[in-house]
């Protein structure tokens, strides 16, 4: 008689979901080392450049890490046709990703909300009386997604605008936070981005001391919210001053 | 270069009191009526009070050094291209505004009772202007969604440059004519009178 053993089975999980939920729990404890070296509240050094399209009224071009990014703001110009007369000018924000921006070709089609928020964010800051009845437009194209890409955006569409001579109230700089569990890690690259908790991104008018906007994901310890509110805004006042160097440096340039 | 840059402002900086200071081109008043930020990159300049003015403040105004592209106003000059000529307006493309040109083109129309200042009525459109003529005109108001309204209606304003049906650029005879040099053809035009 053949004695079969009562065989059972337990699946386990492929190496690769093994190797990310290892991720995860290292994220959990209270130090571990980041991969590009920096600590929790340190941002990625910044390149900044205007003047990157010379077809465009005014452009400029950020690199935050491994995060690319080039703005073109064209304007102001007439508005089509078929806009209904408006005694403000109106702002035309397009945010597109390159096929070769993500490690996999043709991800960037899941951040089509970002145009509507590059519109918020900067719409309160761009003096619309200023040119009644003609429209300004903005192009930002990221060249390679690094994480945080909607805060570099920003912060470089709002130096293209101030190099195309458009009238603003203050410049506006963007800064993303990542909480994971306990930890706050300022500036998050897309891994600690895909694994985080919650997400915290403010822009900062830094003179007029005023908010743009505020966007809150994710699960949040409601205690840590106010410090990361902080943290955050003084990363937006010191990012601030790097924009204004930047200008100054490219004006400087041009009158020298 | 020190020195140029310490007197670069960028958009937000705040440039002085408004104790001390007027805001002008290129700068703005916060809402809480103390500081005066500038609102383009730029120099940053100060102007004399005009003397006989009880005023006693400078005036700190924001010249872009990159100014950004010229958009048609109310009372500016500018130089167009009339496209179309119907019987009660011509349609006209924007080029110029004041001496600079602009990257697109915006749209501006003539209307028969803007093309001259006397007897508005009696305007043919067809003797005032022709597709292709370029014409000094000044910016009426910002007009409708679809165009600027422009006017004609003085003695600098009107044909600065036409060509006849022969091919050749005409030479202006009186505010109602234009010559074609080699033909001899006489053509009816609303001629600029330009000094």
């Amino acid at each position: 008689m053949a004695t079969g053993t009562l065989g059972t089975y337990s699946p386990s999980q492929s190496l690769e979901r093994r190797h990310q939920q290892q991720k995860r729990t290292d994220f959990q404890e209270v130090d571990w080392a980041r991969s590009d070296g920096r600590n929790f509240h340190q941002c990625r050094p910044a390149f900044l450049r205007t003047g990157a399209a010379s077809s465009a009224s005014g452009s400029a071009y950020a690199e935050f890490g491994s995060t690319k990014v080039i703005v073109s703001v064209f304007g102001p110009r007439e508005s089509k046709k078929a806009m209904l007369y408006s005694d403000v000018g109106r702002l035309n924000c397009h945010v597109t990703y390159t096929t070769f921006s993500t490690p996999i070709r043709g991800q960037g089609f899941e951040h089509k909300e970002y145009s509507s928020m590059l519109h918020k964010a900067l719409e309160g800051a761009i003096m619309l009386e200023t040119f009644p009845k003609t429209t300004v437009d903005i192009f930002a194209l990221v060249l390679e997604s690094g994480g945080g890409d909607l805060p570099v955006i920003i912060s470089c569409a709002s130096l293209a605008i101030a190099d195309a001579g458009i009238m603003m109230y203050d410049l506006v700089s963007a800064v993303s936070l990542s909480c994971f569990g306990k930890n706050m890690v300022i500036d998050p690259t897309s891994e600690e981005e895909a694994c985080q908790d919650g997400s915290l991104m403010i822009t900062y008018m830094p003179s007029r001391n005023e908010v743009t906007q505020f966007t809150l994901t994710g699960e949040w310890p409601t205690a840590r919210i106010n410090e990361a509110m902080e943290l955050c805004l003084d990363a937006c006042s010191k990012l601030a001053d790097i924009l204004r160097s930047c200008l100054k440096d490219n004006a400087s340039e041009l009158t020298a | 270069m020190s020195a140029g840059e310490e007197n670069i402002a960028t958009p937000g900086e705040i440039l002085g009191d408004s104790s001390q200071f007027i805001a002008g081109k290129g700068t703005y008043l916060a809402p809480n009526g103390r500081n005066i930020h500038a609102s383009l990159t730029g120099q940053r300049r100060l102007v004399p009070p005009p003397p006989d003015s009880a005023e006693k403040r400078l005036t700190v105004e924001v010249v872009g050094h990159k100014t950004r592209g010229a958009v048609p106003e109310p009372g500016v000059v500018v130089i167009a291209r009339v496209t179309r000529v119907m019987a009660r307006m011509a349609s006209a493309d924007i080029m110029c505004v004041e001496s600079k040109a602009v990257k697109e083109k915006f749209t501006g129309i003539i209307r028969q009772q803007d093309v001259r200042a006397t007897e508005i009525d009696k305007v043919d459109m067809y003797q005032s202007f022709r597709p292709g003529d370029i014409v000094k005109a000044e910016v009426l108001s910002l007009g409708d969604a679809r165009a600027y309204y422009l006017s004609t209606a003085k003695n600098e304003l009107g044909v600065v440059s036409a060509q006849s049906i022969a091919g050749a650029t005409m030479v202006p005879i009186s505010w109602t004519d234009m010559q074609c040099p080699s033909t001899g053809q006489v053509e009816k035009r609303k001629v600029a009178k330009v000094l």
